[in-house]
């Protein structure tokens, strides 16, 4: 694991906040939302039920939180282990740490997300912080995804993902 | 889904009704099928990253807990309401097998932008009563007016 204290945020890396992906599909189907219902446990009938959602107000079975989608997945131009897509443009950080953490999730709502939607996806680096930790140094890497309803073109959902690089 | 909550309904210092779970293998393979994240951190005892780590178990993905989270935010919200954000930090690992809870209590009550928005802390602990997801949701609750 490197453990550089010299490290430090370029103005290079820097120039790279804000700069957009290009689009990509993200499905919103029934039986996707069922499996992710079922991934976390829920037994909500609201993520399973099409019937019962439409007598609730709402246009099919709901995404339960946390789920925008699955990204159309294309071989080779998708990571196969974790299936994000891997896509031309948006930012290109030269992190020199191995290490990699989760550091956190945060979701902004609009509207809400039903089975039938598709979500037109892009993402951008929104934000890089760089800490002291004992015997060298994290880097806070923050990208938003924004998720658009392809039918309307409303924005549905922002979802900003923090990664620790130490 | 209980009963619908109204903004009339709550209080700061309210405690959300708590979500227990004790993820085996099983359900974070299904997760995994579900969210598309097939790191075999998570479901795969021999996977060679887990000894450096000094592990023996499977890390329960951090998305997981997120969505644990997102079931009581979820669940204060109901079918009327709205859940306008909610988030989390990763500060801690989850292993396989065993029990995460999740809490929750109402920090405030207020009205904006003719919502009736209620903000919480909630997160997910270890047996151990350990904080290892903690976070913020804020809701849009209907009114019984």
């Amino acid at each position: 694991m490197t453990t550089d204290t010299e490290f430090q945020i370029t103005d290079e890396m820097k120039a790279q906040i804000g700069v957009e992906s290009e689009p990509w599909e993200y499905e919103v189907t029934t039986t996707s939302v069922r499996m992710y219902a079922r991934g976390i446990a829920s037994e909500d009938p609201i993520h399973y039920d099409v019937d019962f959602a439409k007598s609730q107000g709402f246009r099919s079975i709901v995404a339960p939180l946390g789920y925008v989608g699955t990204p159309v997945y294309l071989p080779g131009k998708t990571d196969p282990t974790f299936g994000f897509p891997r896509r031309e443009g948006g930012p290109r950080l030269n992190i020199p740490f191995k290490g990699l953490l989760d550091g956190g999730t945060e979701t902004e709502y609009f509207d809400v997300i039903c089975a039938g939607d598709v979500l037109v996806e892009t993402s951008h680096l929104a934000d890089l912080k760089l800490r002291d930790r004992p015997g060298g140094k994290m880097l806070f890497v923050t990208n938003e995804a924004v998720y658009t309803n392809k039918a309307t073109g409303k924005v549905v959902a922002k979802m900003r993902l923090t990664s620790i690089h130490m | 889904m209980a009963e619908q909550t109204h903004f009339e309904d709550v209080k700061e210092g309210q405690e959300l009704p708590e979500i227990t779970i004790t993820p085996d293998k099983q359900q974070l393979v299904k997760f995994a099928a579900g969210s598309g994240d097939f790191n075999p951190l998570h479901f795969d005892e021999n996977f060679p990253m887990l000894k450096p780590m000094g592990l023996t178990e499977n890390i329960v993905h951090g998305r997981f807990k997120y969505a644990q989270v997102g079931r009581a935010v979820f669940a204060l919200a109901g079918y009327k309401g709205r859940v306008k954000n909610f988030g989390v930090s990763y500060r801690g690992m989850d292993l396989l097998n065993k029990t995460i809870t999740v809490k929750g209590v109402i920090t405030a009550r207020r009205q904006e932008g003719g919502e009736n928005l209620v903000d919480v802390d909630v997160w997910a602990e270890d047996a151990d009563g350990k904080k290892t997801t903690p976070g913020t949701a804020t809701v849009a609750l209907p009114s019984r007016g």
